[in-house]
Order: C-alpha cells, then sequence, then structure tokens
C-alpha cells in the first residue's frame, strides 16, 4: 500500500484486537485472582483455617466489589478460556471461521451476561 | 576429516529427494543412513561435508559461512530446526551398551541423528528447501529505512542514542535462516502468514528512530495474515539461532496493531503518523 493512498475509516478492520485485549485482560486475571479464589472459596474456607459467614460474603457481592469479582473471576477469564479453545479448535482444524467464533464467544458471553444479571438481581 | 583411529562413530539418518530420477523408488523421499566419523569438535555440516565428500556425493545441501551467520544451513534434527553448522554430533549421543564400550572398536555407535529439509517448506532436492517461500515475506514488510527523502535531510547525519539503538537492536539479529518458520504451526496451516522472521524486522524498521514507514507497514501487519495470525505457540523464539525473540517481536506487533487500528477507526483514515 502507498503511504499517499488512504483508506476509509473501515478498510481493512477486524475483530481480532478485541478478542485478543479480552484474551490479555483475562489472562492477567486467571493468573491474579483465580489461585486467590480457588486458595480462600476452595480450600481455607472448606477446612476451616479462615472463617467467612454467607452473610458476610453476601454483603460484600452486593456491593461495587461483587462487580468487580464477577468482571475479574468470571467474565474476562471466560473469554480468556474462549480465545484459547477458538485458536485451539483451528490449530487441530476443527471447526474454524466463524462458527467457531459464534459458539466459543458466544459461551463467554451468556455466561457473561448470566452473572453479570446475577449481580444486578442479588444486589 | 578422514575416519581416524579413536573416533567415535555416529550413525546419520538423512532424507533424501531426487526428483530427477527416473526409477520410481527414488523419484520419492526415502532414508538412506550413513555411518560417521566425529569426535568434540565434529558439527552436524561437518558431518554432512564428510558424507558429501568420502562416502555419496550426490549429497545436496546449502551452506556457506559454518559459524551461524549466513544462515543457510537450517535442517531439522531429530525434528527440531536447527542449524547445521551450530549443532554438534556430540550432542546426540546415544547410550552404548557396557559390551560395546569395553571393546571401544572404530565400530561403536555412540551418536545418531535424522537430518531432514526444513519443514514447512517446499523441497528442491535432498536437504534444499525453496527459500524464496519465505524471503517473499520479507520483502512484503518494507525492511529497509523508510526516512525523508529531501536533499537537504539526506546531507545530514543520522544521529542515534546508545538508547534508540537498544529498542530495536535485538530484532536487527535476524540472520534470515528460516528456522523459526519451520517451527510455526501457524505458517504450516497458512503460508500466507507473514511470520515471525518478517514481523519481527518490520518491528525492527519500526522501532528505527531513524524510520518514517510505520504506516505503511502497519496495514500489512493488521490483516489476518499479519500479527493476528499468530496464536501465541512461541515455539519460533526457542528455536531462534539468534536469540531474535520473534514472538516477543509479534506480541509487540499486535498491541502495535490494535493501537493502529482504533486510531484508524477515530480518525477516519488509514494514512496517520503513530
Ligand atoms: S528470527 Fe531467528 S529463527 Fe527466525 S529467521 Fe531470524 S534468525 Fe532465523
Ligand atoms: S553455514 Fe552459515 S549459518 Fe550455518
Amino acid at each position: 500500500m502507498n503511504a499517499n493512498k488512504t483508506g476509509s475509516r473501515w478498510q481493512g478492520l477486524h475483530l481480532e484486537p478485541l478478542w485478543w485485549g479480552l484474551f490479555s485482560a483475562g489472562g492477567v486475571c486467571f493468573a491474579v485472582f483465580i489461585p486467590a479464589v480457588v486458595l480462600i472459596f476452595g480450600i481455607m474456607a472448606p477446612l476451616g483455617i479462615i472463617d467467612i459467614s454467607y452473610q458476610q460474603v453476601r454483603g460484600y457481592y452486593a456491593s461495587i466489589w461483587g462487580l468487580m469479582f464477577t468482571g475479574a473471576v468470571i467474565c474476562l477469564p471466560a473469554f480468556h478460556a474462549a480465545h484459547r479453545i477458538r485458536h485451539g479448535l483451528h490449530d487441530v482444524k476443527l471447526g474454524g471461521g466463524l462458527v467457531s467464533i459464534i459458539i466459543c464467544y458466544g459461551l463467554a458471553a451468556t455466561l457473561s451476561a448470566t452473572t453479570l444479571a446475577a449481580w444486578y438481581l442479588l444486589r | 576429516m578422514a575416519a581416524n583411529k579413536g573416533m567415535q562413530q555416529a550413525l546419520v539418518r538423512v532424507k533424501r529427494y531426487l526428483p530427477e530420477e527416473q526409477q520410481k523408488t527414488q523419484s520419492e523421499p526415502f532414508w538412506q543412513e550413513f555411518t560417521v566419523p566425529f569426535d568434540e569438535s565434529t558439527s552436524v555440516l561437518d558431518a554432512l561435508n564428510f558424507i558429501k565428500e568420502e562416502l555419496d556425493p550426490s549429497l545436496s545441501f546449502r551452506w556457506s559461512c559454518r559459524m551461524a551467520i549466513c544462515g543457510s544451513c537450517g535442517f531439522m534434527l531429530n525434528g527440531i530446526p536447527k542449524l547445521g553448522c551450530k549443532e554438534f554430533l556430540r550432542n546426540y549421543s546415544v547410550r552404548t551398551s557396557p559390551a560395546q564400550k569395553n571393546t571401544a572398536t572404530n565400530t561403536s555407535i555412540t551418536a545418531s541423528l535424522t537430518v531432514e529439509p526444513l519443514a514447512h517448506f517446499t523441497v528442491e532436492r535432498d536437504l534444499i528447501v525453496n527459500m524464496d517461500e519465505f524471503l517473499i515475506h520479507l520483502e512484503a514488510v518494507k525492511p529497509y529505512l523508510i526516512a525523508e527523502t529531501s536533499t537537504q535531510k539526506q546531507l545530514q547525519p543520522s544521529l542515534q542514542t546508545p538508547a534508540q539503538l537498544a529498542k530495536y537492536k535485538q530484532f536487527a539479529n535476524c540472520i534470515n535462516c528460516g528456522l523459526c518458520y519451520s517451527a510455526c504451526p501457524q505458517f504450516c496451516l497458512n503460508p500466507e502468514f507473514l511470520g515471525p522472521a518478517a514481523i519481527a524486522l518490520a518491528q525492527r524498521y519500526n522501532l528505527d528512530s531513524r524510520d518514517t514507514g510505520k504506516a505503511v507497514r502497519m496495514p500489512m501487519l493488521n490483516s489476518h495474515n499479519g500479527v493476528w495470525s499468530c496464536t501465541f505457540v512461541g515455539f519460533c523464539s526457542d528455536v531462534c539461532p539468534k536469540q531474535v525473540d520473534p514472538a516477543a517481536a509479534v506480541n509487540q506487533g499486535k498491541v502495535e496493531s490494535a493501537k493502529s487500528m482504533l486510531i484508524q477507526m477515530f480518525k477516519g483514515s488509514t494514512a496517520h503518523e503513530l
């Protein structure tokens, strides 16, 4: 392409950077928050090492912290996983193209929408 | 290199392909085994040269500098893309049974490896692949300084601080060996993918303070066959003999591409200063 020839606003644009952005953000959340969540809610609480009551957690969840928790522990990691699975399918020549885009990100979007709605309703 | 006494013996299996042979059995790829003497300092390229000089002059392969500079001796060694001149037979030793060791005859095999042409490229003959398939991608990213052309400016020296040099120096170390393309599963699936070395080269010029060609290179990097075909496998950086780390260049390229596309969306045209 010649530098003097300018393309229009949408020329050559596609959604890949968006999926990649969600993937990157989700990757950070996966690495930073999920191990902590598993440690606290999956190991320490059931073993009685720390004491958290349902009411306490429910109280936090209803605040803005609950929304942030949902985004960082469910929504973004879901898009991270969806991106990985989509590219994994491409690598083994399964699905590919629009079908896997719709299935993978569609599932992540549905999960995100459901959990965000749950937060809104339980607020 | 003569078969000196006391030297160890290596079994070298070479993938041959002689398309000009009339016999059907030979016009298809086949394996050929050679026993090659070696010591601590015998490189895989030395072994191939021994085969060509002493055992079978019909073996074809490329080489030139024999010191990891020219990038022409890339082969698949035991399935991994490597430079023949940078790898040594001593690293491919096989365990010999105690009985074999005790006799220590010249015929006991102490190393073994397979040599194949670089993967993902069209094989022309034996270990020679069509490198044009790689070079067209390098050319595509306009790998040269695109700078102000006014004579006034041309007469001025182009100053660059050590810090400005450091930004792109690593990516300038590429010797165009193509190993990263043989390592890349995405290049295998889609030969139109620009690929690791070409993207590293684009970054090398985009990061150069003397260059103003970024806006010209971005549309290519932005496309599906540009940075976005990469699925973060990272094997390219593992096999690179010059520690160029092309995977890092691709990741930087993704950030740059995302920025460039956002700017294009808001500015409403593809020509913009970045
Ligand atoms: S980036 Fe490394 S592996 Fe790829 S062509 Fe350049 S030197 Fe070879
Ligand atoms: S012969 Fe030049 S890189 Fe190996």
